[in-house]
């Protein structure tokens, strides 16, 4: 039995302890939206923050986030109360096909998180993990730049929790 | 012109119960001048391929015959029919539409999206559709208040009468039982409040929360996962399989062997994919495949472009003998290797077969052949087969195809459970209809002063068109035809193709756009039998390549600047020819470059529309670094820019990924690449600044999803040259 905090809340699982974590909530806690891409941790596509950190969870085993906080991309916001990085997202219209968009966003969390105020080389550098393959590269760049200085740091939100927020 | 309102119930073509909240439902025709009888008089030769439906609610509903997998058809078609309703497109609501004929794409005649043809095809026939609607709502209305439709005006939903606003919900139930006009009149551009505009996109909101279902997000209560284990060698069959480690793993529920391999079905992917790495299976390998290998292999070509097999594609003039009378020759040739889709979302298909129906959960470009091949593969009429289709995770052309629909569909009814087979990227890598292998032969004649007098190209290659006729045959084959002559047509379709007459996407791009006075094209089939398909442009993600880079050889032959050399050469080709020109403009072509910097210019037309691209590179030691893209497309009228530049940064980004790095290769007939470790994909660090610009025009749209991939490697090969005066005539581009 693992215990770890997942957006916000106290869940226990009964899994074979190498299953890894982006298996774990997409089979058995039922969270779909983080995404299965590649399983070798090449593309990002998996994303969750843990502890605030970006982390490939397709090759990260269960054990490994005992007792620790892990923020999905339903973490961050939903579509009645989306983050201003999710907004931004909408504003730029970020997705293509979309399937890439869950683990990006957890990367520019994780950056906007700790970097504020990025350069485009800073963004590169934080963002270079995450595959698109429909290239949405550029529009990532322009809704990062416009969330950048509109928020300080990434609010993580408790859905269960009623919060002031951009409304869609 | 034709309009019909349909009482689906009564009409019968919609098998489900799409429209039970009511008030009007509006089918669309497949064209906009299309005849049919009115649908309240029981629609005989009515065949309507989307619908929209306003309910009760006064919430508008939008059917849509498309699928939507990244290019934006969702917020296109949506928009469409927003602007002639006179309704916000954020508040309609949009549903993916299963299987049926009444889906049918007009052009392809099944249902597909492809060929970058959804804004084109349906553009007249929405629009008239959704104007008909609206003056339909105001006939009801001016009835319904005892005033003169004259007085009436909308806005976002609602009838303005005298300065007061009423639901169109409030008219519908009257507008249902009239016959709608048939020719509205349609909107001025100069009226146009969504259209020609930068909208948000209509699916942003669900694709940055996570909520947006995908195939692979599909769930319920008794789900099982399965893998499915290959024969490395695409049409191998299972010899023997050991499977007793496997079927001791945890969570293991069945282990059953299908047409092509051995599927563990488990509780939990992971489960699955566990187990499947214990099994121990050999396998009956096509031998010609397995006789193949990349380092040999392309001899294939080689000699198959010297042999007697060549077949006229294309004459124009005099043909070859154009070149007898040629001042100059310019020869060379061109390769191009196998490439893979690589879709984000891997590939995947969910079935449940109950109580003699099959459910078939898919995010796929061809909903119809899913539902075809699931029907076969259960021996369920189609009727009893339903397909609930999602958004697609990447689609390419890959998704065209429905292998994977078949597989979970023989795994299902093997295992006697319900399943979500999932392919691994290794899976995707390395069973994919790939880009066909092409190699290119030019021989381009040149008159005294240097101007192109005979073109002329030999391609060979393996056809794309075969393999998706196999699928065809199978899914589309009426209920009633015998298995055996199913697979006997389906098979002989290889045969059939090749026989009578050249693929069109073999030798598409290769010839078309410049003008010469001779043109000559043949065609020889080589093929491996490595499953081949339609990926992103199709033949033209070869062809603009070839072309491209050989166009610019000919200016360089004759010392002239291959921009100006290309205008000249598209006099007969105006979109071509402006969209060089700006290109040209906005690239500020050739100038004020940093001194290690230099351009390469390409174009090419595909899907009926123009694009041309300046490329902006440096080379240091055997690197090449793009800096900028500059792009210029002509796509007539456009309905969201934002969304056609992001298609061609999009496309762009795709072909740059083909241009550098991307190459699958064999070995014995299997393919080496395994995943983005092997197959790279361009990340945000190596993608250069992009530029777009769109061409003003008032003519019909065109395509816009694929028509940025073809030209930008030869642009990238091009400024190569400029750079080192190397030559790059195979893709991937490398300088050694
Ligand atoms: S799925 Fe985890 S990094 Fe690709
Ligand atoms: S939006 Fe399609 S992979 Fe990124």
């Amino acid at each position: 039995m693992i215990s770890f905090e997942l957006n916000g809340k106290a869940v226990e699982v009964d899994v074979s302890l190498d299953t890894p974590l982006l298996w774990v909530m997409r089979d058995h806690l039922k969270l779909k939206g983080t995404k299965f891409g590649c399983g070798m941790g090449l593309c990002g596509a998996c994303s969750m923050l843990i502890d605030g950190v970006s982390t490939r969870t397709c090759i990260l085993p269960i054990a490994a986030v005992a007792n620790r906080k892990v923020t999905t991309i339903e973490g961050l916001g939903n579509p009645q109360m989306l983050s201003t990085l999710q907004q931004a997202w909408v504003e730029n219209s970020v997705p293509q096909c979309g399937y890439c968009q869950s683990g990006q966003l957890i990367s520019a969390s994780a950056l906007l998180n700790s970097n504020p105020n990025p350069s485009d080389q800073q963004i590169d550098d934080a963002m270079s993990g995450n595959i698109c393959r429909c290239g949405t590269y550029p529009n990532i760049k322009k809704a990062i730049k416009a969330a950048a200085g509109q928020q300080l740091g990434v609010q993580t939100f408790d859905p269960s929790q009623p919060r002031e927020g951009a409304e869609v | 012109m034709s309009m019909n309102n349909s009482n689906a119930s009564r009409r019968g073509f919609l098998k489900n119960s799409l429209f039970a909240a009511g008030g009007l439902v509006v089918g669309v025709p497949l064209s906009a001048c299309a005849t049919a009888s009115n649908a309240n008089s029981d629609g005989k030769n009515f065949v309507p391929d989307a619908f929209i439906q306003i309910t009760p609610d006064n919430v508008v509903h939008f059917y849509m015959p498309r699928s939507e997998m990244g290019q934006g058809t969702y917020t296109g078609l949506t928009t469409i029919i927003a602007e002639e309703l006179d309704v916000d497109p954020a508040t309609i609501q949009i549903h993916h539409v299963g299987a049926g004929d009444e889906f049918t794409n007009p052009e392809a005649g099944i249902q597909i999206t492809g060929g970058s043809n959804s804004i084109r095809v349906h553009f007249d026939p929405l629009r008239q559709a959704a104007a008909n609607a609206r003056a339909g709502i105001l006939n009801a209305a001016a009835q319904q208040m005892a005033l003169d439709v004259s007085v009436l005006t909308t806005n976002n939903a609602q009838v303005i009468a005298k300065g007061q606003a009423f639901n169109y919900s409030e008219f519908v139930t009257l507008a249902a039982k009239k016959d709608l006009p048939t020719d509205a009149k349609l909107k001025s551009p100069k009226d146009y409040k969504y259209m020609g505009k930068d909208r948000p996109r209509l699916d942003g909101v669900s694709k940055s929360t996570g909520t947006a279902q995908f195939g692979l997000d599909v769930d319920f209560p008794g789900l099982q996962r399965a893998v499915l284990v290959r024969c490395p060698v695409a049409g191998g069959s299972v010899a023997s399989v050991n499977d007793s480690q496997a079927l001791k793993m945890p969570g293991v529920k069945k282990i059953v062997t299908i047409y092509n391999g051995v599927a563990v079905v488990a509780e939990s992917y992971w489960q699955a994919k566990q187990a499947a790495a214990t099994l121990d299976v050999t396998w009956n390998k096509p031998e010609k495949l397995a006789s193949f290998s990349s380092d040999t292999g392309k001899k294939w070509f080689e000699d198959a472009l010297k042999g007697e097999d060549l077949e006229d594609a294309h004459e124009e003039g005099e043909g070859e003998d154009g070149l007898a009378t040629a001042h100059k020759v310019v020869s060379a040739q061109y390769w191009a290797p196998y490439l893979a889709h690589s879709t984000m979302e891997p590939l995947n298909c969910t079935v449940r077969i109950e109580n003699g129906k099959c459910d078939v959960w898919v995010g796929c470009q061809s909903p119809g052949v899913a539902q075809g091949l699931a029907a076969r593969i259960t021996g369920l009429s189609k009727d009893d087969v339903t397909v609930h289709s999602t958004f697609l995770g990447g689609g390419f052309g890959r998704r065209v195809y429905s292998d994977y629909v078949a597989e979970a569909t023989a795994i299902a009814r093997e295992s006697g459970l319900a399943v979500q087979l999932i392919w691994s990227r290794e899976d995707d890598t390395r069973h994919d209809y790939y880009r066909p292998a092409s190699l290119a032969d030019f021989k381009v004649g040149l008159d005294k002063d240097g101007s192109i007098e005979s073109w002329n190209v030999k391609r060979a290659g393996p056809n794309t068109m075969p393999y998706f006729l196999d699928q065809l045959v199978d899914g589309k084959a009426p209920g009633f035809m015998p298995t055996g002559l199913v697979d006997w047509l389906s098979k002989r379709g290889y045969g059939l193709f090749d026989g009578l007459s050249v693929d069109e996407s073999s030798v598409e791009g290769l010839f078309e756009d410049y003008d010469s006075q001779h043109k000559h094209v043949q065609h020889v089939t080589v093929d491996p039998g490595l499953p081949v398909g339609f990926w992103r442009s199709v033949g033209h993600s070869f062809s603009g390549y070839f072309k491209e880079s050989m166009m610019d050889e000919v200016a360089h032959a004759v010392q002239q600047d291959p921009v100006a050399y290309r205008l000249a050469h598209t006099k007969n080709n105006p979109n071509l020819n402006g969209a060089l020109k700006l290109v040209a403009e906005k690239s500020n072509w050739g100038k004020n470059l940093p001194s290690n910097h230099f351009h390469g210019v390409a174009a090419h037309n595909s899907f009926m529309s123009s694009v041309a691209q300046v490329a902006q590179v440096s080379v240091e030691g055997n690197q090449i670094k793009i800096h900028k893209i500059t792009c210029v497309v002509d796509c007539g009228f456009v309905v969201n820019p934002d969304i056609v530049k992001a298609q061609m940064k999009s496309g762009i980004i795709f072909a740059l990924t083909a241009a550098l790095y991307g190459e699958i290769t064999l070995k014995d007939g299997a393919v080496q690449q395994s995943n983005f470790h092997d197959y790279a994909i361009m990340r945000m660090n190596e993608t250069p600044e992009i530029d777009v610009h769109i061409v003003q025009s008032d003519a019909a749209p065109t395509g816009v999803g694929e028509p940025g991939v073809p030209p930008v490697a030869a642009a990238v090969a091009n400024a190569v040259f400029a750079a080192t005066g190397k030559r790059l005539r195979s893709l991937p581009l490398k300088l050694s």
